[in-house]
C-alpha cells in the first residue's frame, strides 16, 4: 500500500509533521491549485503501514491519520502494474 | 470497520478552520465508537451550538444539533426514552458551561448513561473569541482585551463534584490516550465526561503567542502532566509548575445511573 495525503482535504495545517516518528511529513513549499501548502512526504515508503498493514488486518502506529484534522491521510493500494517501493527503517 | 466509515465522505472538507483540534476530537471519538463495536443504527450523537457541536453533522448515524447549551437536555430524553441506544454528545465549553451549566451538573447527578466529549478551546469559537468560563486567567479575547481577571472553571473537577461515574483529561495532542479514555467513557454505565483541550487557532491561539497550530499543540505536549505524578508531587510538597495542564483518568466509580442499557 501506499501512503497519499488528499489534497482535496488538507488544508495545509503541519500538525502531522510534529507526530510521525520517521519524520516523513515535511512542510511544502508551495501552494497547491486550491492555494493550501500541502506537506511533502520523504519517502513515505518507510510508513510501517505501507507494508505491513494488509499483513496485520489494522492500522499500525496512525499518529498521522489521528491528528489530522482534515481527515486527509490513508494508505490506499496501488495501481495495477504501478510500482511499489519498499524500505525498512530501524 | 475503520473510523472512517462512520464519517460522511460527501460532507468533508468540514468547516473547521486549518489546524482547528475539533477535527483529531471527531477522529478519536469515531475510532474509540468503531472499538467499542457499536452499531451506526444503535448509535446517537447530539451537540449544541458551537465550532465543536457541528461535529455530529460529519457522522453518518442519525444525530440532533440542538439549541445552544442545551445538547445534555436532548440528549437526557434520548437515553431515557430508549436506554438502548448509545448517545455521545459533542459539546463545547461555553456550549456545556456557560449557557449550558446547570444542565451539565444535573446530568452529572443524575449519572445519566451518556459519553460527553467536550471540545474545550477555552474560548467561544464560533462567534469570534469571546472569553468563557474556561478561558484562563490573564488570556486574551475579544471581551478580556487586557487579560481575563477571573478564574476559569476545571470543568472536571466540576463533572466529579456534581457526580459523574467516569471523567478524564486528554488533549489534541495525546490521540491515543484520548481515543483509550472514550472508549472506558462508552463502557462505564452512568455519566462519562471526557474533556478534550483542543486549539482554535483562529480565536484563541492568535490572541495568545501560539501564531501557528502547531504552537499550541506543542504546549499542550510540554505541559500535560499525568494526575499521578501530580499527587505524587503534590504529597512531596513540590511546586506544580505553573499552567500545567493535569492528564488522565480523574474520576471512576460505580455510583447508581440513569438510563443504563438492561
Ligand atoms: C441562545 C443562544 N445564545 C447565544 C448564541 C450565540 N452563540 C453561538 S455559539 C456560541 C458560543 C460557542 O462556544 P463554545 O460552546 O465554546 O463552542 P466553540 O465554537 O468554541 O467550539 C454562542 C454564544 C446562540 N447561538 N444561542
Ligand atoms: S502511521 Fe506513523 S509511521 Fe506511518 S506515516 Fe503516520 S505517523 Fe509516520
Ligand atoms: S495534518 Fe492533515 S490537514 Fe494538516 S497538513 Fe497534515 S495532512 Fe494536511
Ligand atoms: S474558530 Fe476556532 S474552534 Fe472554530 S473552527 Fe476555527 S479554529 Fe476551530
Ligand atoms: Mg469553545
Amino acid at each position: 500500500m501506499k501512503l497519499v495525503i488528499d489534497e482535496k482535504r488538507c488544508k495545509g495545517c503541519n500538525l502531522c509533521t510534529m507526530v510521525c516518528p520517521y519524520k516523513i511529513y515535511k512542510p511544502g513549499k508551495k501552494p497547491n491549485e486550491r492555494g493550501i501548502v500541502v506537506p511533502e512526504l520523504d519517502r513515505p515508503e518507510r510508513c510501517p503501514n505501507c507494508r505491513l498493514q494488509a499483513l496485520y488486518g489494522r492500522t499500525l502506529c496512525g499518529m498521522c491519520q489521528m491528528i489530522c484534522p482534515d481527515q486527509a491521510i490513508s494508505w490506499v493500494e496501488e495501481k495495477p502494474g504501478e510500482k511499489k517501493k519498499v524500505a525498512i527503517e530501524f | 470497520m475503520t473510523f472512517s466509515d462512520w464519517l460522511r465522505a460527501d460532507r468533508l472538507p468540514h468547516i473547521f478552520c486549518a489546524g482547528c483540534g475539533n477535527g483529531t476530537v471527531i477522529n478519536c471519538t469515531l475510532n474509540a465508537v468503531d472499538q467499542a463495536g457499536l452499531e451506526k443504527e444503535e448509535t446517537v450523537f447530539v451537540s449544541g451550538i458551537g465550532c465543536s457541536s457541528r461535529a455530529p453533522g460529519y457522522i453518518v448515524t442519525d444525530s440532533l444539533h440542538t439549541t445552544h447549551g442545551r445538547a445534555l437536555a436532548f440528549a437526557t430524553g434520548i437515553k431515557m426514552a430508549n436506554p438502548a441506544l448509545s448517545v455521545v454528545v459533542f459539546t463545547g465549553d461555553g456550549d456545556l458551561a456557560a449557557i449550558g451549566g446547570n444542565h451539565f451538573i444535573h446530568a452529572c447527578r443524575r449519572n445519566i448513561d451518556l459519553t460527553v466529549v467536550c471540545m474545550n478551546n477555552m474560548i467561544y469559537g464560533m462567534t469570534g473569541g469571546q472569553g468563557s468560563p474556561t478561558t484562563p486567567r490573564m488570556a486574551l479575547s475579544t471581551t478580556t482585551p487586557y487579560g481575563s481577571a477571573e478564574p476559569a472553571f476545571d470543568l472536571c473537577e466540576l463533572a466529579i463534584a456534581a457526580g459523574a461515574n467516569y471523567v478524564s483529561r486528554w488533549t489534541s495532542y495525546h490521540v491515543k490516550e484520548l481515543t483509550r479514555a472514550i472508549l472506558a467513557g462508552l463502557r462505564t454505565p452512568g455519566l462519562s465526561f471526557i474533556e478534550a483541550m483542543v486549539q482554535c487557532p483562529t480565536n484563541f491561539g492568535r490572541r495568545n503567542r501560539y501564531r501557528q497550530p502547531l504552537d499550541q499543540v506543542e504546549y499542550f505536549k510540554t505541559h500535560g502532566m499525568l494526575v499521578e505524578k501530580v499527587r505524587r508531587l503534590q504529597e512531596e510538597g513540590q511546586e506544580i509548575p505553573p499552567e500545567t495542564i493535569v492528564l488522565g483518568e480523574l474520576a471512576r466509580r460505580n455510583r447508581p445511573a440513569m438510563g443504563v442499557k438492561t
